[in-house]
C-alpha cells in the first residue's frame, strides 16, 4: 500500500525533516551526527540499491552470532551492523559513551559473504557505506534463546533489501519453517572508539575461564572493580565509593601471580577502575570460545580494552576507567600529554581499507564525549552533559584524539572514550562551544576548502 | 474413604455431582482458558463445558467430557452457572499445583442448584478441604455460528511447531495476520511491530503438518492481545487444528492429553480485526 505511493513523499518528508533540523539548536545538531541523519547527506542519496550486504551462516555460527548480540546488548540499546571488506562488524556504544564494543566476524565465518560499497556518483564522490543502526530491542528477540536456535536453525541469512531501509534476518529452521524478520534500520554512521592498543604499557593475556572464575567472586550488585598491577602481582578488588557505609558492603580482593597469565607485560604500576557489567557481557561471550582475553590498559582515567582475537572472530570491548582525581591534580600536565595518542589500530586498518576503494581524502571527525561520574544520583545530571559533545570540523588524513583539558571536579569521574566515525564522512558544524579540545597538528587547513562544498 | 461416605447420604439434594481421582485433570484444562476472572459452566450428561469470553470477540471453551470423571451425575437436562474462575482454580490447587510422585488430590464437586454455592471437597493424604464458591447469575455467551460446512481452510499442526512461534510473537504488533493458501506461502503468521515486520512460513509438506486442506487464499488479521492467551492451551496440547470460515472467523482447537492419557479439547474462536486501511479509499 505504502509502496504504491512511491519514493516521492518519503523523500519530501526527509527533506522536511532536514529543514527542521536546520532550525533546531546546535545541541540537537551535535546529536544528529551520532544518529547520522546529516540533513545535507540524506537528501543527496538518490538510490539506496547501491548498498548491499548479503551473508549466510550455518546453525552453529548462528549461536556464536547470537551470543555476540547478547554481549553487545549489555552495552547499549543500539546496534550497528557494519559490513566491511574484512567481514561483518557489530558495534555498540552505550548512551553515556563510557563503554564501546565491537565484534568482527571475518568473511570466513560465513558460508556466503557479499558486500559492496559502491561509489556514489555525486559531488562528494565518496564511498557509500551501509550505515545501519538497529534497535537492540528488535534484534535481541530474534536471537533470544540460543540453545533453541542452535537446535532448530539450519541456516541464517542476513541481507539488506533494495531501496527500503530494512535489514532482513531470515532463519531457515527445522521442519521447513522459515522465519523472516524485516527490521527497519536508521541510517547512522557507526562509531568507533579511538583506542591504541599498541600504545598501552600494560598488557595481560589470560584464559577467559580464569577471568570468569575471578569475576564470579564479586557480588552481582558490585558495579565497579579495580584492577591494580605491579610487575610482581595482579590484584582485582571491589571498588567502593567513599560515601558508602562500610558496614553494609562487602569488600573482595583477589591476587594473582604473573604465572597465571599467558602473557604478562607491566610497564607502569597502575590501578584502573571500570564497570563490571560490560565485562560480564564479554565473559559470557568468551566462555564459549577457548580463546584467551587480552587486557590493555594504562594509567587510571584512560580506557581499558578487553579483546578476544580468534580465527572465527575478533571482539574488542573498551571501557572507560575512573579518573584518579588526586593524581591528576598533582600531575595534570603529564596526563594531558599522555592522552595525546596518535591513531588507533582499528582506525588505521579501516582507513586503509577505504584507501583501496577510493583515493579521495579521508575525513574523520573526533568526538569528545562527555564525562561520566559514577555516583548514582549524579547520572541524571550527566545526561545533560552528554549534549555537550564537542565535534570539531576537522578534516585531515589522520585521526587525532582531541586533547582534553582536565575538568576538575569534586568527585572522581570516569574519563570519556573518544569516538571517531568509522567510515570517512564529512561533517560540518557551527559550534559555539568553547574549545574543550585542541588538535595537535595543522593539516586541517589543507582540506578545509572542499569541505565547504557540502553545505 | 471419607469422601464417599460423607457424600453418600446427601447425593439427592445435588443437581450436579462430579468426582475425580486426580484434580489436575480438571485444573490443568481450566488453566488453558484462564485469561479472565469469570467463566460460565454448562453441565449436561455428556460432561462440562466451561466458557470464558473477552471483548465480545474471543471465546474459549474447555470441554471436560463425562468420561474424565469417575462419577458424573446431572439430575436436570442442563445445569448452568457463572463462577469466578480464579477462585475456582485457587481452590482446585489448594494442595499445590505441581505434581507430586505418588500423591494426587481427589475431588468431589457438588452443586445444589440456582442460588447455591459450588461445593468442592478436596482430599489428599487423608486431609479434606471443603470449599464453597458462590455462583453467579449465568450470562448469555456469544454464538460464533462457526459451522464446519462454511470452513474454507483447515490445517492440523503438531503443537510443537506453533509453540515457539507463539512464545516469540512480537507483542508490539497490534495484530497477528494469518495467511492460509493452497499456494505459497501456504501457512504464514505475520506481525507488524515497532521494529518491523516478521513472517513465519510453514511449508505444506512440513513433517509438523498433519493435515493441509486449503481451498482458497485467505489473509485475516486478529488482535494479538486476544490470541496471546491461547498460548496456555497451546502449551498443554499435542495437536492444534486451525480453521477459518467464509467470514474470516478463526477457530483454534487444541487436543490436550491429560495425565491419564485421556483426550480433552479446548477451543478458541476469534473474530477477525476489521481492516481499517482496506475500507479507506
Amino acid at each position: 500500500m505504502a509502496g504504491s505511493l512511491g519514493v516521492g513523499p518519503a523523500r519530501k518528508e526527509r527533506e522536511a525533516q532536514g529543514a527542521s533540523e536546520h532550525a533546531r539548536g546546535v545541541v540537537a545538531r551535535a546529536e544528529e551526527v551520532f544518529l547520522g541523519r546529516d540533513p545535507g547527506l540524506c537528501s543527496e542519496i538518490p538510490d539506496r540499491t547501491l548498498e548491499k550486504m548479503n551473508c549466510e551462516m550455518g546453525g552453529h555460527q548462528v549461536k556464536v552470532f547470537g551470543r555476540a548480540i547478547h554481549a553487545l546488548a549489555r552495552i547499549s540499546e543500539e546496534l550497528w551492523l557494519d559490513p566491511t571488506e574484512r567481514g561483518l562488524a557489530l558495534r555498540s556504544v552505550n548512551s553515556c559513551r563510557s563503554a564501546y564494543a565491537s565484534v568482527l566476524f571475518p568473511t570466513s565465518f560465513f558460508q556466503l559473504y557479499q558486500w559492496s560499497a559502491t561509489l556514489q556518483i555525486c559531488d562528494s564522490n565518496m564511498p557509500l557505506h551501509l550505515k545501519c543502526k538497529l534497535g537492540m530491542k528488535s534484534v535481541l528477540p530474534i536471537f533470544r534463546c540460543l540453545n533453541i536456535l542452535e537446535r532448530n536453525v539450519e541456516k541464517c541469512s542476513i541481507f539488506t533489501s533494495a531501496n527500503t531501509c530494512r535489514v532482513i534476518f531470515q532463519l531457515f529452521c527445522k521442519h521447513g519453517i522459515i522465519k523472516t524478520h524485516n527490521l527497519s534500520f536508521q541510517e547512522s554512521e557507526p562509531l568507533q572508539a579511538v583506542f591504541a592498543k599498541n600504545m598501552c604499557p600494560n598488557i595481560l593475556k589470560v584464559q577467559s575461564r580464569l577471568l570468569a572464575d575471578i569475576m564470579i567472586h564479586f557480588p552481582l550488585s558490585q558495579e565497579e572493580i579495580t584492577l591494580a598491577v605491579t610487575p610482581m602481582k595482579v590484584c582485582f578488588k571491589s571498588y567502593i565509593e567513599d560515601e558508602i557505609d562500610f558496614a553494609k558492603c562487602m569488600y573482595t580482593e583477589m591476587h594473582l601471580d604473573p604465572d597465571e597469565f599467558d602473557y604478562f607485560q607491566i610497564g607502569v604500576d597502575t590501578e584502573v577502575t571500570f564497570c563490571l557489567k560490560e565485562l560480564r557481557g564479554l565473559l559470557a561471550f568468551s566462555e564459549a570460545t577457548i580463546a584467551p582475553v587480552s587486557i590493555y590498559f594504562d594509567l587510571s582515567g584512560k580506557p581499558v580494552a578487553f579483546s578476544i582475537d580468534e580465527m572465527v572472530l575478533e571482539a574488542t570491548f573498551v571501557l572507560a576507567t575512573l579518573a584518579d582525581v588526586q593524581s591528576s591534580r598533582s600531575s595534570p600536565s603529564s596526563l594531558c600529554l599522555s592522552q595525546r595518542l596518535k591513531r588507533s589500530d582499528l582506525m588505521k586498518s579501516k582507513a586503509d581499507a577505504g584507501d583501496d576503494l577510493t583515493n579521495t581524502e579521508k575525513e574523520s571527525s573526533t568526538v569528545r564525549a562527555a564525562s561520566k561520574r559514577p555516583s548514582r544520583h549524579e547520572r541524571q545530571l550527566d545526561a545533560t552533559e552528554l549534549e555537550s559533545f564537542y565535534v570539531p570540523a576537522v578534516k585531515r588524513l589522520d585521526t587525532h584524539i582531541a586533547e582534553a583539558t582536565e575538568n576538575y571536579q569534586v568527585y572522581s569521574k570516569f574519563c570519556s572514550l573518544f569516538f571517531g566515525a568509522v567510515s570517512p564522512k564529512q561533517h560540518d558544524f557551527n559550534h559555539p562551544w568553547i574549545n574543550l579540545a585542541t588538535v595537535s597538528d595543522s593539516e586541517e587547513d589543507v582540506s578545509n576548502g572542499p569541505l565547504s562544498q557540502v553545505f | 474413604m471419607p469422601l464417599s461416605t460423607q457424600a453418600e447420604d446427601g447425593n439427592d439434594q445435588y443437581i450436579l455431582v462430579a468426582s475425580l481421582d486426580n484434580v489436575r485433570n480438571l485444573s490443568n484444562i481450566l488453566k488453558a482458558i484462564h485469561f479472565k476472572d469469570h467463566a460460565t459452566c454448562f453441565a449436561t450428561t455428556n460432561g462440562i463445558k466451561v466458557t470464558v469470553e473477552n471483548a465480545k470477540c474471543l471465546q474459549a471453551n474447555a470441554f471436560i467430557q463425562a468420561g474424565i470423571f469417575q462419577e458424573f451425575v446431572v439430575q436436570e437436562e442442563s445445569v448452568t452457572f457463572r463462577i469466578n474462575l480464579t477462585v475456582l482454580l485457587d481452590c482446585l490447587t489448594i494442595f499445590g499445583s505441581a505434581p507430586l510422585p505418588g500423591a494426587s488430590t481427589a475431588l468431589r464437586m457438588c452443586y445444589q442448584g440456582y442460588g447455591y454455592p459450588l461445593t468442592l471437597f478436596l482430599e489428599e493424604g487423608g486431609v479434606v478441604t471443603v470449599c464453597k464458591i458462590n455462583t453467579q447469575e449465568p450470562e448469555d455467551t456469544l454464538d460464533f455460528d462457526f459451522c464446519s460446512t462454511n470452513v474454507i481452510n483447515k490445517i492440523i499442526l503438531q503443537s510443537e511447531g506453533l509453540r515457539e512461534a507463539f512464545a516469540e510473537l512480537d507483542m508490539t504488533s497490534e495484530v497477528l495476520q494469518i495467511t492460509m493458501s493452497p499456494e505459497k506461502p501456504y501457512f504464514r503468521l505475520s506481525t507488524f511491530g515497532n521494529s518491523g515486520s516478521s513472517h513465519l512460513d510453514y511449508p505444506k509438506d512440513s513433517d509438523l503438518m498433519e493435515a493441509f486442506h486449503c481451498n482458497q487464499t485467505q489473509t485475516n488479521r486478529y488482535k494479538i492481545s486476544l490470541l496471546k492467551p491461547s498460548t496456555k492451551a497451546l502449551a498443554l496440547s499435542c495437536k492444534v487444528s486451525i480453521r477459518t470460515d467464509n467470514r474470516g472467523f478463526l477457530s483454534l482447537q487444541y487436543m490436550i492429553k491429560n495425565e491419564d492419557g485421556q483426550i480433552c479439547f479446548v477451543e478458541y474462536y476469534c473474530c477477525p480485526d476489521e481492516d481499517v486501511s482496506d475500507s479507506e479509499p
